[in-house]
């Protein structure tokens, strides 16, 4: 049933080479646009690489997980998961140099509560961001519904994701039903929970259907508690007469902790170099962005917007500056949510 | 409306949008009083492209693109020439054809193209077809005569009801003032006291009443159903044919999940999968929820796709 859906169709790919080819594609593009488009103050050095890249994109998606656990009222993590999702599915098809991550993240997440049903109002969903006064949401609010419709069209309008939260609820459900042997599944819960979280970090998502997901995490949290689920995956999944299943299993499992293990928070200091390369290929070619930024045509707004965004942009730099001491310019009261079954509804 | 400025006058259009503008053959607009003073002055030059005019050439204009109306002109000029009818051709191509040829004709006509050697074609064309020309004439105008004529018998018809109507209500007012009057009358000469008088006016102008309403009420029988089948025409009681066909089969979903078997959602609650679950209360059980369905909606995505694909 999985396989049916737009994500198994569509948004799971084969290998991580698979994935990184994509973005290396849209790198290129974008390489290869703004040099024919004839601007003079274009050189080779001033794009960013590859690795520039990432190292921008997980700054900004760390960011943006910020933002989200601070959020008031509190977001449900499936809604994290889906924004996480859409940030991460965006930048497969587009370069960070087209378009600036800190608009499409904050787009990824309204749009995210709309599809997931978190009732936010735009005003509550911009009244989020502390550091700006209400003009100054007011604008950023303007430039994400400016941002919406392009996200929509880049996500292929495949919006629903299925993220490992459910699927791991179902897996706990099945463990206490099926599984005596495991005194107290929800001992595992908490470190399933954080493996989760950082896998959400990771490529995963692309590369494996969320159920092969939470079945590692559980797996992974019930390894460091040294307890052995052997007896589960050959009784209750039947998986005793199939060898084969079974060991592409445990190789995805392998890959799946390989990826997390891989993962590292960006360094500030790489963060800021990029991030002023960032900001002066946005300048330049920034004319240019504009026109393509705009998702649908609006007669009316077509000389106030450029204006609108040149100001703003100085503004929202400084509000995302990041300190040299790592955390977030947000008041990141980062709070574990407890995943109970109460929120089994 | 007034997206268009006379060219003259320039301002006159939008402050007066009651102004209607006049086209004339070159497809240019003028408004009403710029046509006139054009020709006060006695020179005939359209504003944008000289071609002389004459006064008698300018149309209102119909349509908010000056150019469809010219086109309209043409079309109807050339259409008197052009007038071929369908059965007149041995074939569907050639009766495109013919099309086609009309079509390019009027086209180069609207749009000033090669103008000299499609009006020598137009006029190769009348020689030509001279007679046939003549009959479709007179064939268009007898069509043309026919619908007039039920027009016309339909406007008679309608005249003719009203007029009746007329005469109705004219007879029931006389009616109601001569029973008023007979009322006075009585009043004045008979030797009855005044109330029993009153009281048989009363009756008698509630009959009267009876007597228009009962009128109102009886339609004059038609003998054609508004579809146009008469009213008498017989029709088959019969019931339609029965047609055999196959029945329908119905066939229960088949759900592949790449994963290990997912539970019936009634067999739940037996194999004990509900008591790890949080129980409904009374509020959702009345809108139909059970606990059972969440559980179920929470294994089936967990074992969905938990099998790596054979690929």
């Amino acid at each position: 049933m999985f396989h049916k859906s737009s994500q198994g169709k569509h948004w799971i790919f084969r290998s991580e080479d698979d994935v990184e080819q994509k973005r290396l594609t849209a790198n290129q593009k974008f390489r290869s646009v703004t040099l024919e488009s004839g601007k003079p103050a274009v050189s080779e050095s001033m794009f960013l690489e590859r690795h520039e890249e990432d190292v921008l994109f997980r700054h900004y998606e760390k960011r943006m997980v910020d933002f989200c656990n601070a959020f008031k009222p509190v977001m449900p993590k499936s809604v994290v998961g889906t924004a996480i999702m859409y940030f991460r599915r965006f930048y497969l098809n587009n370069s960070i140099m087209e378009y600036h991550p800190r608009i499409i993240m904050l787009t990824c997440a309204y749009l995210s509560c709309k599809v997931d049903e978190f009732n936010v109002s735009s005003t509550q969903f911009v009244g989020n961001l502390l550091q700006e006064t209400p003009a100054g949401q007011e604008m950023v609010l303007e430039q994400i519904l400016e941002f919406e419709l392009l996200l929509i069209q880049q996500l292929n309008f495949h919006l629903v994701v299925h993220t490992p939260y459910r699927p791991m609820e179902g897996l706990l459900i099945d463990l206490k039903t099926r599984y005596p042997t495991l005194e107290n599944p929800e001992s595992l819960r908490k470190n399933a929970d954080e493996f989760l979280t950082q896998a959400a970090m990771t490529d995963a998502g692309l590369l494996f259907p969320p159920s092969q997901i939470a079945l590692t995490a559980i797996l992974n949290s019930a390894s460091r508690a040294g307890l052995s689920m052997e007896s589960y995956l050959n009784e209750c999944l039947r998986l005793k007469e199939d060898k084969e299943t079974l060991s592409k299993m445990y190789d995805s499992m392998r890959q799946m902790k390989t990826l997390l293990r891989k993962y590292e928070l960006p360094n500030a200091e790489e963060v800021n170099a990029y991030k002023k390369k960032l900001e002066r290929i946005h300048a330049e070619f920034s004319i240019s962005s504009n026109k393509r930024k705009r998702g649908y045509e609006e007669d009316g707004h077509v000389s106030k917007e450029p204006r609108l965004i040149e100001e703003v942009r100085p503004y929202l730099h400084d509000m995302l500056t990041v300190k040299q001491s790592g955390t977030t310019y947000f008041h990141s009261r980062f709070s574990l949510q407890e995943w109970t079954d109460e929120d089994l509804v | 409306m007034d997206d268009q400025g006379c060219p003259r006058c320039k301002t006159t259009k939008y402050r007066n949008p009651s102004l209607k503008l006049m086209v004339n053959v070159c497809g240019h607009t003028l408004c009403e009083n710029c046509v006139e003073m054009l020709f006060a002055r006695g020179s005939g030059n359209c504003v944008q492209c000289d071609t002389p005019l004459r006064k008698s050439n300018f149309r209102v204009q119909l349509f908010e693109d000056p150019a469809v109306d010219k086109e309209v002109e043409i079309r109807k000029k050339v259409l008197k020439i052009y007038n071929k009818r369908d059965f007149d051709f041995p074939s569907l191509r050639e009766y495109n054809d013919y099309l086609e040829q009309l079509e390019d004709t009027v086209y180069n006509l609207t749009n000033n193209i090669d103008v000299e050697s499609t009006k020598l074609q137009m006029e190769q064309y009348q020689k030509e077809n001279r007679d046939l020309i003549q009959k479709n004439k007179v064939k268009l105008t007898r069509e043309q005569e026919e619908v007039e004529e039920l027009i016309l018998l339909e406007q008679q018809g309608n005249e003719q009801r009203r007029l009746d109507l007329l005469q109705e209500e004219q007879r029931q007012l006389q009616a109601k003032r001569k029973n008023k009057q007979a009322l006075l009358d009585e009043l004045e000469q008979s030797q009855l006291p005044a109330t029993i008088l009153l009281a048989q006016h009363k009756v008698r102008a509630a009959k009267l009443e009876t007597q228009i309403e009962q009128q109102k009420q009886t339609v004059k029988p038609t003998s054609l159903f508004s579809t146009g089948i008469h009213m008498h025409q017989t029709v088959s009681l019969q019931p339609p044919p029965k047609i055999e066909e196959v029945l329908y089969l119905y066939k229960p979903l088949q759900v592949v999940t790449y994963g290990p078997p997912v539970p019936e959602l009634e067999q739940l609650g037996r194999l004990g999968y509900l008591n790890h679950v949080r129980a409904a209360m009374p509020q959702d059980t009345a809108g139909g929820y059970t606990s059972a369905l969440a559980c179920h909606r929470a294994i089936q995505d967990a074992f969905s796709g938990l099998f790596p694909l054979k690929r």
